[in-house]
């Protein structure tokens, strides 16, 4: 049986007509007939992909300049100019896909989960070829202390590109989490590369990449768990 | 779509009455009896209508309407499945009976398409039942257009063993 003798065998089926109860379609009417005003649709693309950036990058900076930008002095123009144009690039993709979530039915350019596994490939590929000071002092007391710093900074992120979210229709939680957790990580380590002076090599590839995945994961519980929590109450 | 976003209460009607019968088809297609078709309709179209703002003008209508009924229906058989899960643990307990589905015209498109797996059967439906392209259904169930294109071949290779054996 060949594939043109399918599509006629569904396409038989599916011209048979099918009604709907006209009183249900009444009923769906009349509902939307009580509450329907003008409404205005969500801003291009392109505006939300900014808002989510200007956002994100605010809190890093903010944060960096309170805490002090000792990180961003201590850096060569090289380095500089490496470092947070990997940074700005990641912004926005993942601004863009945030922004994507809003909207049902958006073309997905990539899944989810690919641009934060390539971000932190790509992180860890720039580090590693800029820094050479193999030293380990304080490896894990300095390091979780820039962890935390990192994630305390990704929560107001991730809180924000939440209320933007929700401005939109999310359909699915787990990516959509996902993707806001790992913007709000890429503004956590921005504000760690400017405020962080330490470039030993091994306490940036681990600690600072790690906001990363960590905010990424977090996003996608914390989405998931509210989204049953909305289901089932 | 934009007139309706802009509050006019004719187009609303219009799209609600044009657009029924294949979203109620898509949800009696997906194992659903007549009644559990109803609900999931009548719950989209309140959904759609509670997101209007997030429709684009310019881009396709159908992918935009499938995610949303597709989102709606996942809640639906979730919610389900907790309940039942729930009634199945308490002893003593009688089960009510699902109503039957009743006789339809969209029976024999069930009946075709029921050995497929859920995933299959909604690629098949929207491609060949609400003739979407492979970009739309992509869009609509949020993968790849390679993914849809898997879907629908392997679909195919069932239904072919299938209508071979019937």
């Amino acid at each position: 049986m060949k594939d043109r003798e399918i599509d006629d065998i569904l396409a038989r089926a599916a011209k048979a007509p099918h009604d709907v109860d006209p009183a249900l379609l009444d009923r769906v009417t009349e509902s939307i007939g009580a509450s329907l005003t003008p409404v205005r649709p969500l801003p291009a693309a392109w505006l939300l992909t900014t808002a989510f950036v200007l956002m994100c990058g605010s809190v890093a900076v903010v944060t960096a300049s309170f805490l002090g930008l000792h990180g961003l002095e201590n850096l060569g123009s090289l380095e500089r100019a490496a470092i947070f144009s990997v940074l700005a690039i990641l912004m926005v993709l993942m601004a863009a896909i945030c922004a994507s979530q809003m909207i049902p039915g958006s073309r997905w350019r990539t899944f989810p989960v690919v641009l934060p596994a390539l971000g932190s490939v790509a992180l860890l590929a720039v580090f590693g070829v800029l820094f050479h000071d193999y030293g380990t002092e304080n490896f894990v007391a300095q390091g979780i202390v820039c962890l935390r710093a990192g994630l305390f900074t990704a929560i107001p992120a991730a809180v924000a590109s939440w209320l933007l979210l929700r401005r939109g229709f999310v359909t699915g939680a787990a990516s959509a989490g996902l993707i806001a957790g790992s913007l709000a990580g890429i503004a956590g380590i921005t504000m760690l590369e400017l405020h962080c002076a330490n470039f030993e090599l091994f306490h940036v590839m681990l600690w600072h990449t790690a906001v990363l995945p960590i905010s990424g994961a977090a996003g996608a519980l914390l989405a998931t768990a509210l989204r049953r929590f909305i289901r089932f109450s | 779509m934009a007139r309706y976003q802009r509050g006019d209460f004719a187009a609303a009607t219009a799209i609600v009455r044009s657009l029924s019968p294949q979203l109620h088809r898509f949800f009696m297609v997906q194992s659903a009896g007549r009644a559990d078709a109803d609900d999931l309709l009548q719950e989209t179209w309140l959904r759609i209508h509670k997101v209007r703002h997030t429709y684009r003008a310019g881009e396709p209508v159908l992918p935009w309407l499938y995610a949303i009924a597709r989102h709606i229906r996942v809640d639906h058989y979730r919610k389900t499945r907790r309940r039942t899960g729930r009634e199945e643990r308490m002893e003593g307990i009688p089960e009510v009976a699902a109503p039957a589905a009743e006789p339809s015209a969209a029976m024999d498109l069930e009946a075709l398409l029921a050995p497929l797996p859920e995933s299959q059967r909604e690629v098949v439906e929207m491609l060949k039942v609400a003739g979407m392209t492979l970009e739309e259904v992509a869009r609509a169930t949020s993968s790849s257009v390679g993914s849809v294109k898997q879907k629908a071949h392997r679909a195919y290779e069932k239904l072919r063993g299938w209508l071979r054996e019937g």
